[in-house]
């Protein structure tokens, strides 16, 4: 027997979860004006159940009360009655695949903006400022309290009467409940501070007065963290107490813990683990809430892997696993386990494109699944195609690979070129740079799915205009990537060998010199990785970009990332800074930068100037195919972005007739997510 | 003919008799040996229907042989009958000589046919003395027609001396042939053998594939020694013609494991009458070579005679009995000697000691907690039946149950039922294994606790039906149950879908082109053990399956390799007979193989590289359901 602890069922009060894989609450970003669940919404959660996940907690934050935001992030709103229905749809949704739905409720206190729909004041214990969200608060008064308890009875009402089968209150992450637990932000002297007992009060009231709405049978469970890393915070030991009181209070069913506080930038990048932690970083933390509590004990955090989760589940660590981020990449998860397909599971590499995007208020996607979220346009499962075509793919990279496997999923003969002797494009250079190893993961799925599948796959071919009509292709998908955008600006010298791209370091074509300055004027990751890959390597690194801030541009809970390695390896931080030439002088490249904002120029003379400006489109081949082919090399947008065919797929095509399109950056420079949309939802209609 | 002549004929003939019944006596003697069993003299009034229809049923499957034995032994008895007229009762008309003449001619036809087969003979032929019998056969007819025509031509005298010392020849192979142990031991032995079948039921149309229960309370704990047979088993195996049919079939024979069904029916043989097996003129065990082994009745069989891997490497498929022209039945002897090993040794190789351990401590094979063997339908919604309530089917899981790759079957099987609005429960964590491993490795002890814990569990229960997805459950609870009072209409699934289907209770989806890339591998306890070959193909027929038979398919199906706990003894061989299974499946072009057994669908899933898809027959049918 595989698998025998993930696989068996568990009971929370009357619930019984057909086994031991939860996605738990995470902030979709996808609810509907008013924070109502949409199709959208049922969908994304819908598909995890067809992919036989256990229980599925939507929802992540969902406010109970009015005060608490809920717009700019378009979480599902728990304060009002018009969610009853929309909740009921999901519900009926999920039961139909034999999955459970649960929800959580929540009010985030301070931990929220202020500015924006009703622009309230925040409410918190004592009114202390939260620094990521910007929360100025006021500190609660006890009309106040009671007034949110009553809300969080009222929402607790609603879900029931959906048909969810339970409900978990948040008491991490430093919502309201956990506001009032922890000594960093609880200074009250009435009942409400002070003695644990009185910073315990509040839950306890609030957990009162669902369970009284609920009735006993209903399911409730409690978020929490267990330890804050906080000098000031709450400590493990802390929560301990307290998981063990919330456990033998008869309240609640379950606990469900994550480690770390959430309340500054760096204690927030631990919350979703990204790759640069290790797996599973804080069970420890759920297993020690475990060894105090009377319920069951649920842990997500990195859990990516089923044997990982098996092995967790079999060592006694905790009773169920969540498997969040990884239905993220692969709603079909625990059908894949189940049926022994562990290898065709696209792994969740923990780039954290989804949270990051989260941050920036912009609905969860998924760095390699663009059909996740997309469930209404976006086949995870695909239907053969009725007419076989002979679809030839150039370029190996995301938007090629996905391009490939989609035709080959459609039934279609593919053949891919690919001109390097593997297959993986730019993120084989992504996947160098240091504690970002595991973005070789997107590309490992993609090369073992397109072997399994059968595209003819010709690595190490450079393919020319002749060998790609050779093959009587019936459509042509070029996904040929770029190459370095160095030429840009002439004075940066790399022509002349005055500076290189970044590209040259990661590649191994050119060695780390001893001083050196990255010019990096994306801040995406690329640049960042290449500074830290010198680094590592014992380079005094310089990082230079006119944004403002370094690693600007790579996201809530990577950036922290970058910075403690940053920091660290004493890489010195530049922002706000062009680079307009560089020269040579007694050997040494003097690099001239200007300052974005008081136009002073400043030298550096240094061993070594790395560019790192993005990429310019490969689109030789499409010059030399786009008039020989039917629709001239055009992608019709509008057919496109609604997700239909497009038209020229109409065109009798064969006999030297056929359709030339284009995906990812050969078009113009994408992320890795875009170039995969790009080949799913233009390849998916082949 | 000279009344010298005839008289010499006559005086032969009665020498014959007396010597052959001499040899019987003899022989009998070391039958005798055994233990008692059920005897009537009335049985030996049944062995013309069952030579010519039950015996002949099985020769005739190979025409030509069955014409030629017909030939040879059709003629040699016509002679012998009306020579026993014409010279044992001395009546001497010469009318009678040129009937002979007729049937002798006829026999030499077979002979001489025999003979030519025997000079490029399939390899699962012995040879050895079975080379002689077609000369003296030859001899006897020839010279047997030479005295007949010398009467007639009143020929030299020295031609007739030739022709009586032919028919000598022939004599003697006849009248020693049960005494002695010569191959035409096998008339004798074989005529007695079927009147006096261990499986009476056989014979009346019965497949009589059940174990029989040991008393273990009587202390019988199986065969240790050849005169712990019982005297009817003794003379079954002196039935054997050695042509090697069952070799031929036996898959582990094939895979070179240490087994020759035929070599071990004459190694019983040998230790019956005491000996080495040294002048065994057949195939050898694989990787023993003959000579080294030898036995005596009340040595031990094992490991003198018979190494315990021989045992061990039988996967109880039945394809030796199903060829058997003699109808032995090697299975029973095999187990036989198995359950003295296990219940008096527990000397099991490999996993098959844990598998047992498992049982007696878990009631499951693999050693699980038995709450959890339901686990992949909690959200299926299947009921689990409880005492007092009441359902029309209950669905006996088994041990698949807990192999997450069956529960896939298990899950399709549900959705079916369910689709057909069947309706049904399970046991639970009230199931216990169904005790056909403990009892194929020998462990009738195990056995027979659970069959009676289970039958007074299920007589405790209100059901219509059993339905089970798995041929050893079916087996088990259909053949094997009544004998410990367990009286339950068992189904397998493959019939249960079949009926549904003819019911019109199954929608399917719009058909598709039915396409020859599927092929369907027999269970050999769904096959040759209940005769059931046609259900599964009816089904995949049902949902626009074309099969493309494999050459061993239906009753004569080859073995995936795991029944009999083969899977768990484990005996090296020089081939898996999985593997071997699964190039049969390959030798038909099919790019996937539809099964109807957990085990079989471990088995042949269980073979690396490429090869075809293992589909489970309910799964193919729940893909094709309409909504």
């Amino acid at each position: 027997m595989r698998y025998p602890n993930l696989f068996a069922p568990i009971t929370l009060n009357k619930l019984t979860i057909r086994n031991r894989v939860v996605s738990t609450a995470h902030a979709e970003v996808y609810a509907e004006p008013g924070g109502l669940p949409g199709d959208r919404y049922i969908r994304y959660y819908e598909e995890k159940a067809k992919g036989g996940l256990g229980l599925a907690i939507c929802g992540g934050s969902s406010p109970v009360s009015i005060d608490s935001p809920q717009s700019w992030w378009k979480s599902v709103n728990l304060s009002t009655d018009d969610i009853i229905d929309p909740l009921n749809r999901l519900a009926e949704a999920m039961h139909r695949h034999g999955a459970k739905i649960m929800i959580q409720a929540t009010h985030m206190g301070r931990r929220s903006s202020y500015y924006g729909e009703h622009w309230p004041h925040l409410v918190s214990p004592s009114g202390i400022r939260e620094p990521v969200h910007r929360g100025n608060a006021k500190t609660i008064e006890t009309e106040e309290i009671r007034r949110i308890i009553a809300d969080f009875a009222q929402a607790a009402r609603r879900v029931k009467a959906s048909g969810l089968d339970g409900i978990e209150i948040s008491a991490a992450h430093q919502h309201l409940i956990d506001q009032f637990w922890s000594p960093r932000t609880n200074f009250r002297t009435d009942e409400w501070g002070g003695s644990l007992e009185n910073r315990m009060r509040f839950g306890v009231e609030v957990l009162k007065a669902v369970r009284e709405e609920v009735g006993a049978d209903f399911c409730v469970g409690l978020r929490m963290c267990g330890d804050e890393f906080h000098e000031d915070g709450l400590s493990h030991e802390m929560l301990k107490e307290i998981a063990q009181a919330m456990s033998e209070s008869g309240l609640i069913d379950y606990l469900s813990v994550v480690g770390s506080g959430a309340d500054t930038h760096n204690t927030l990048a631990n919350c979703m683990p990204p790759m640069a932690l290790p797996p599973e970083p804080f069970v420890h933390l759920a297993a020690g809430i475990k060894s105090v509590s009377k319920v069951p004990v649920m842990h997500a955090q990195s859990i990516r892997d089923p044997n990982q989760a098996e092995r967790i589940l079999a060592s006694g660590m905790v009773d169920m696993v969540g498997m969040t981020r990884a239905h993220i990449a692969d709603p079909y998860l625990v059908t894949k386990i189940r049926d022994g397909r562990e290898d065709q599971i696209k792994q969740c590499v923990g780039a954290n494109y989804c949270i990051d995007r989260q941050y920036h208020g912009q609905d969860v996607l998924c760095v390699q699944n663009a059909a996740t979220s997309r469930e209404a346009t976006m086949p995870h499962v695909f239907e053969k195609a009725p007419l076989k075509r002979k679809v030839v793919v150039v370029g190996g990279g995301p938007a090629g690979l996905e391009a490939a496997r989609v035709a080959r999923e459609r039934g279609h003969d593919v053949v891919l070129f690919e001109k390097n002797d593997q297959v993986g494009g730019q993120v084989n250079l992504a996947a160098k740079a240091p504690q970002r190893e595991q973005m070789a993961g997107i590309i490992r799925w993609f090369d073992m799915e397109t072997k399994r599948l059968g595209v003819d796959r010709r690595l190490g071919v450079a393919a020319t205009k002749e060998m790609i009509l050779a093959e009587q292709p019936d459509i042509v998908v070029l996904a040929t990537g770029g190459r370095p955008f160095s030429e840009q600006v002439a004075g940066w010298g790399v022509a002349e060998g005055l500076a290189v791209t970044g590209w040259d370091i990661l590649s191994g074509k050119v060695a780390p010199a001893e001083n050196v300055l990255v010019y990096d004027s994306m801040s995406a990751h690329a640049g960042f990785g290449v500074a830290d890959f010198m680094a590592n390597r014992g380079s005094k690194v310089e990082i230079v970009t006119p944004d403002v801030k370094v690693g600007d541009d790579t996201g809530g809970t990577t950036f922290p990332i970058f910075y403690r390695r940053m920091y660290a390896n004493g890489i010195i931080p530049t922002p706000n800074y062009w680079l307009d030439r560089v020269y040579e002088e007694d050997g040494k490249k003097i690099a001239v930068l200007r300052n974005e904002y008081t136009e002073a120029l400043e030298e550096r003379a240094v061993d070594q100037v790395v560019i790192e400006n993005g990429i310019t489109p490969n689109d030789g081949l499409y010059w030399e195919l786009k008039d020989q082919s039917v629709n001239k090399g055009q992608t019709d947008v509008h057919t496109l972005f609604a997700s239909k065919p497009q038209p020229s797929l109409t065109e009798s095509l064969g006999n030297g007739r056929f359709l030339l399109f284009r995906v990812g950056d050969c078009i113009s420079m994408h992320n890795i997510h875009g170039a995969i949309y790009d080949a799913l939802r233009l390849v998916k209609d082949f | 003919m000279g009344t010298s002549l005839a008289h010499a004929l006559t005086g032969l003939f009665w020498l014959t008799i007396l010597v052959l019944i001499g040899g019987l006596v003899r022989r009998s003697a070391l039958w005798r040996q055994g233990r008692a069993a059920p005897f009537a003299w009335s049985a030996l009034l049944a062995v013309p229907k069952r030579y010519f229809v039950d015996l002949h049923h099985v020769v005739a499957r190979e025409p030509f042989i069955a014409r030629v034995h017909v030939a040879t032994a059709g003629g040699a008895v016509a002679v012998l009958g009306l020579v026993a007229l014409n010279y044992g009762l001395m009546l001497y008309q010469t009318w009678l000589d040129y009937v002979i003449l007729f049937f002798s001619l006829v026999m030499l036809a077979g002979s001489v046919a025999v003979w030519h087969r025997r000079r490029n003979a399939p390899a699962r032929l012995s040879k050895g003395a079975w080379n002689r019998l077609p000369l003296n056969l030859i001899a006897f007819s020839v010279g047997m027609a030479v005295l007949m025509v010398t009467h007639a031509a009143a020929s030299a005298y020295i031609i007739a001396v030739l022709a009586l010392l032919g028919v000598l020849a022939g004599a003697i192979e006849f009248a020693r042939g049960i005494g002695a142990g010569g191959p035409m031991k096998h008339a004798v032995a074989g005529l007695l053998h079927l009147a006096f079948h261990p499986r009476q039921d056989r014979f009346a149309g019965k497949l009589s594939t059940d174990l029989k229960p040991l008393d273990l309370d009587k202390g019988d704990f199986g065969v240790a020694k050849p005169s712990d047979f019982a005297w009817n088993r003794l003379l079954s195996f002196d039935a054997c013609v050695q042509c090697g049919k069952c070799e031929a079939a036996c898959p582990a024979f094939a895979a070179g494991q240490s087994l020759n069904p035929k070599k071990l029916i004459q190694d019983m043989v040998v230790g019956m009458v005491g000996g080495s097996d040294a002048s065994f003129a057949g195939s050898p065990y694989p990787g023993k070579p003959v000579g080294q082994h030898s036995g005596a009745p009340d040595q031990p069989i094992v490991s003198g005679l018979v190494d315990p891997d021989t045992l061990w490497s039988c996967t109880t498929c039945r394809a030796c009995v199903q060829e058997c022209p003699m109808l032995i039945e090697h299975v029973d002897t095999i187990v036989n000697l198995r359950r003295n090993i296990t219940l008096t040794t527990g000397n099991v190789p490999n996993k098959g000691a844990e598998a047992l351990e498992n049982l007696r401590t878990t009631d499951t094979v693999g050693g699980y907690p038995v709450d959890v063997r339901y686990n992949w339908s909690i959200d299926m919604d299947v009921p689990v039946l409880k005492a007092g309530e009441q359902t029309d089917w209950l669905l006996i899981a088994g041990e698949g149950a807990f192999d997450m790759r069956y529960q896939r079957a298990l899950r399709a099987l549900v959705k079916v039922l369910k689709h057909a609005g069947v309706k049904f429960a399970v046991l639970g964590a009230a199931e216990r294994d169904c005790g056909d491993l403990a009892r194929r490795l020998g462990d009738e002890a195990t056995f027979q606790r659970l069959a009676k814990e289970n039958i007074g569990l299920l007589k405790g229960m209100k059901f219509k039906h059993i339905v089970t997805p798995d041929p050893h459950v079916f087996h088990c609870l259909k053949n094997e149950y009544p004998a410990f009072g367990g009286q339950f209409d068992v189904h397998h699934h493959s019939q249960v879908i079949q009926d549904l289907m003819k019911g019109n209770r199954v929608r399917l989806k719009a058909p598709v082109a039915a396409t020859p890339d599927f092929t369907y591998h027999d269970p050999c306890y769904l096959g040759r053990y209940n005769g059931e070959t046609d259900a599964p193909r009816n089904v995949l027929k049902g949902i626009g399956i074309k099969v493309v038979e494999m050459e061993r398919s239906g009753m004569k199906a080859r073995c995936c390799g795991w029944g009999g706990g083969s899977a768990f003894t484990d005996i090296p061989g020089e081939a898996r007979i999985s593997d071997m299974r699964m190039q049969d499946v390959k030798a038909t072009g099919a790019s996937k193989v539809a099964v109807a057994c957990p085990n079989c669908t471990a088995m042949l899933e269980g073979v690396v590289g490429d090869r075809p898809d293992v589909v489970e027959l309910a799964e193919l049918v729940a893909e094709r359901l309409a909504d």
